[in-house]
């Protein structure tokens, strides 16, 4: 899935990637939008920024990440 | 406001109070208190570990054994009372990160401010503009973010993304408004630092003078540590200075907020770079006790294509971009092709242009659709005169005699690959060309560049190479070593590299002081309660988002001049009154519900306030259907909604906003108020028997009492 700016996602799952962190789990099943998606390659491979509704802005790997529309 | 239920939120609300009134004279006393506060904070946030309240009650005996004062005695007592008898309370806080009564997320951040990576607190900023209070702007937003004139010209701005006006026209244009207060407040000399903590004695030394090493620095040398940044090149700022265009954010604005710094007492070490000039260890023996690693990401991916190392005239878009900025203003060639369709190509590419080149053309693998780069970026691109090749795929470079001539190219077409739901361009087999050029540029991304810290032991890297970090406090497998920006997150953007550098300096504060870090990521902090902007209805809706005037474009393609002109200051005051102050109205919907489905009015139509599905907003029809009876305003849980009577007039306002406002009607008999007519009629048709005719002579519940007293004696004597 290529992420655009904008875009609404939801993080619906923890994500195997190394950046996943313990803390994220809390934010399984938030919705957000996408703030800045890989903004060089469309690389699938790169941290996408997502700003969640209540939970502020952080980069998802994007496995856990799904579009909402 | 009613004191809250909350243990954990009404010991953090006594605290402050005793804090705020400038009755703890002694520094050690208020340093004790002001950490104290920290970790009940991280409390009340749910971003407590197993350790805080322990170090919470230990600090309250420290602050009794030290000073006897009254109110040091008074918050010694409000921690014991914490850890003891509410203990349970402050434990589910720690645990589940819950508060039973919601009273900790009472002053929840708006949606801007939590969105923005540095947790600015956009809603006071924003009114503080509208009401021409720039100076106080720009403290409010210092206190999250030191370079706010920079970010008003760059930020990829994931504020406006989450703006909830957004939901009802289009964001509120905080960016631009953000520039316009940095400007006037500089050119106004009240642009000014904030105090500075007593000096502390101890050293922290930052590796990068990008916004990340620089934000850091900021924070830690208010807080009074001796803070040294040792940079490579010659001149502060990183990308910001050397990736970012002139014509984009001139030079002038980095300096100036630069010279902040530099006049806390920040000091820079200009062509020093670390793992050469500077070690970890020769900083330790330096006497500097904690070290920051903002080194960005520098290196360029290379297009690993035939002819690539051949010839001088191919190069990488950091490079370029970084020559310009340091004043080289050769051009790279007279016909350029720049490979990549991210906003770093299209920076060369109108970087190119401007320095003179006949011919620029970007050459992006897939469509315009999936291109990463901002679309404002891309139309002022081809505006200018760039053109865009599609569907490219680079194979070689091409030359003779040393010098580029074009670039062998093959047509892509896009195809889903097996397994994923991606779009990947395919080579179109036998769709060779070439694309003329005597120059090369590549951007096809950016990755840091790790030799530097070759030496320093047991940090550990990511398998994208980037530098390994607890993101809740940027602290890295070293103790003592923090690390942030692009370094840690790959290339990113301006924000989030000074949102992790303040994070940063906070944890290397906790570092150096002994307390726990967090576990979790900072809440963005409330930094006040501004009064809202009134104004009617009808204005709030009909105010549209200013355009952005841009320099003529015949001196876009031949000047680095700034593009982006500004608002003028009429735009600006007038597009701050568009924010809706979801700081103080949360949008939880009760308002709505109660008329529509209790009153049976359905005066509320804000459809704006649900986030997954956003239905019409009119602001305006509430003037229409409400009957003025308060309900919605008896029921607001944050004093957002208001009923009050002003001038002989009932008003209703949503943060400011007059949706409906109608003569009071008062007691033909005593001159009491009654309510409004539309209100007395809708109760009237309630109350009383569909036979019975209306009253149009209003009366006070007392005197209508005596009236029909009165027409009973009446009718007894007839
Ligand atoms: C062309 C371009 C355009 C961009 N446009 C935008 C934009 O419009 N908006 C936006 O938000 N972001 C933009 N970005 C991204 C943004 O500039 C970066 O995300 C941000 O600057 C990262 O900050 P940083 O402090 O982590 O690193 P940098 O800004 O890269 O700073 C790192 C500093 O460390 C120094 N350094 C490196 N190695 C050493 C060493 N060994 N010793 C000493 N010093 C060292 C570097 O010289 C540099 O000064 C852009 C980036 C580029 C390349």
């Amino acid at each position: 899935m290529t992420f655009r700016k904008g875009q609404r996602v939801e993080l619906f799952r923890e994500s195997r990637d190394e950046s996943w962190e313990a803390y994220m789990r809390e934010y399984i099943g938030c919705h957000g939008v996408v703030t800045d998606p890989d903004t060089s390659i469309n690389d699938p491979d790169a941290l996408v920024e997502v700003s969640l509704e209540g939970k502020g802005t952080h980069r998802f790997p994007q496995d856990c990440l799904r579009p909402l529309e | 406001m009613s004191e809250p239920l909350c243990p954990v939120r009404s010991t953090i609300d006594q605290i402050e109070r005793i804090c705020q009134s400038n009755a703890l004279v002694n520094p050690k006393s208020r340093r004790i208190t002001e950490e104290i506060l920290e970790l009940l904070n991280d409390v009340a946030w749910g971003r407590a570990g197993s350790d805080h309240l322990s170090s919470i009650k230990a600090l309250g005996e420290e602050l009794a054994q030290h000073d006897n004062k009254p109110e040091c005695t008074r918050v010694a007592q409000l921690v014991e009372d914490a850890v003891t008898v509410h203990l349970e309370t402050f434990e589910s806080h720690v645990r589940t990160h819950n508060c039973a009564t919601g009273e900790c997320v009472k002053l929840a951040p708006a949606p801007c401010q939590m969105a923005c990576p540095a947790g600015i607190d956009v809603p006071t900023y924003v009114t503080l503009i509208g009401m021409g209070h720039d100076a106080e702007a720009i403290s409010v937003i210092r206190k999250d973010n030191p370079f706010p004139w920079v970010c008003g010209l760059v930020c990829t701005r994931p504020c406006e993304m989450m703006c909830v006006r957004g939901r009802m026209d289009e964001p509120v244009s905080i960016k631009f408004l953000k520039a316009f207060a940095a400007e006037r407040a500089m050119s106004e000399r009240s642009y000014q630092n904030p105090p500075k903590a007593p000096d502390k004695g101890r050293k922290v030394a930052i590796v990068g003078a990008g916004p990340a090493g620089m934000s850091a620095a900021y924070y830690l040398a208010l807080k009074g540590y001796g803070v040294e940044v040792f940079e490579d090149l010659p001149m502060a700022g990183g990308m910001i200075m050397v990736g970012i265009p002139r014509y984009r954010l001139p030079r002038e604005v980095i300096d100036r907020e630069v010279g902040m710094l530099e006049e806390l007492g920040v000091v820079f070490h200009f062509n020093t770079r670390f793992g050469r000039d500077v070690t970890l260890n020769s900083l330790k023996d330096a006497g500097f006790e904690a070290f920051f690693i903002a080194i960005g990401a520098h290196g360029s991916f290379r297009l690993n294509i035939p002819g690539e190392s051949d010839y001088p005239r191919v190069s990488d878009a950091i490079s370029l971009l970084k020559k310009v900025a340091l004043g080289d203003r050769n051009i790279p060639g007279r016909r350029v092709v720049v490979v990549g369709g991210g906003n770093v190509a299209i920076d060369a590419a109108r970087t190119c242009l401007r320095l003179g080149c006949e011919s620029v053309t970007i050459a992006y693998r897939r469509t315009r659709n999936e291109m990463p780069a901002d679309i404002e970026e891309i139309e002022q691109a081809e505006e200018e005169g760039i053109e865009i090749t599609f569907l490219t795929i680079p194979v070689a470079v091409e030359g003779k005699d040393g010098q580029v001539t074009g670039l062998r190219c093959l047509r892509a077409k896009l195809v889903v690959k097996e397994g994923t739901d991606r779009l990947y361009p395919k080579p179109v087999e036998g769709s060779e060309f070439v694309l003329p050029a005597d120059a090369v540029i590549a951007a096809i991304g950016q990755q840091v560049q790790t030799e530097c810290l070759q030496t320093v032991e047991g940090l550990h890297w990511s398998r994208r190479q980037t530098i390994g970090v607890d993101l809740a406090c940027m602290q890295t497998d070293l103790p003592g070593v923090f690390a942030a920006g692009d370094a840690v997150t790959g290339p990113a953007t301006v924000i989030e590299a000074i949102g992790g550098g303040k994070r940063a300096a906070e944890a290397i504060d906790r570092h150096l002081s002994g307390l726990p870090q967090p576990k979790m990521p900072p809440v963005p902090v409330r930094r006040a309660r501004t009064p809202w902007i009134e104004m009617t209805a009808a204005e709030k809706a009909g105010r549209r988002r200013p355009e952005m005037p841009l320099l003529n474009i015949d001196r876009r393609r031949l000047m680095f001049q700034q593009v982006e002109l500004g608002y003028s200051e009429d735009d600006v005051r007038r597009e701050a009154g568009r924010c809706l102050r979801c700081d103080i109205c949360r949008r939880c919907g009760l308002c709505v519900e109660i008329c529509r489905d209790r009153m049976k009015i359905g005066a509320l139509h804000f459809g704006y306030m649900n986030f997954d599905q956003p239905g019409p907003t009119d602001l305006k029809i509430t003037e229409k259907k409400c009957i003025l009876c308060g309900a919605c305003a008896a029921n607001c849980p944050n004093e957002a909604i208001r009923i009050e009577d002003r001038n002989g007039e009932r008003i209703l306002s949503l943060c400011g906003t007059i949706l409906n406002r109608r003569p009071l009607i008062t007691c033909a008999d005593c001159g009491a108020v009654i309510g409004t007519e539309a209100y007395i009629q809708h109760m009237n048709r309630k109350i009383l028997a569909a036979e019975q005719t209306i009253d149009t002579v209003y009366r006070c519940a007392e005197c209508h009492r005596k009236h029909q007293a009165q027409l009973s004696v009446d009718l007894a004597r007839l």
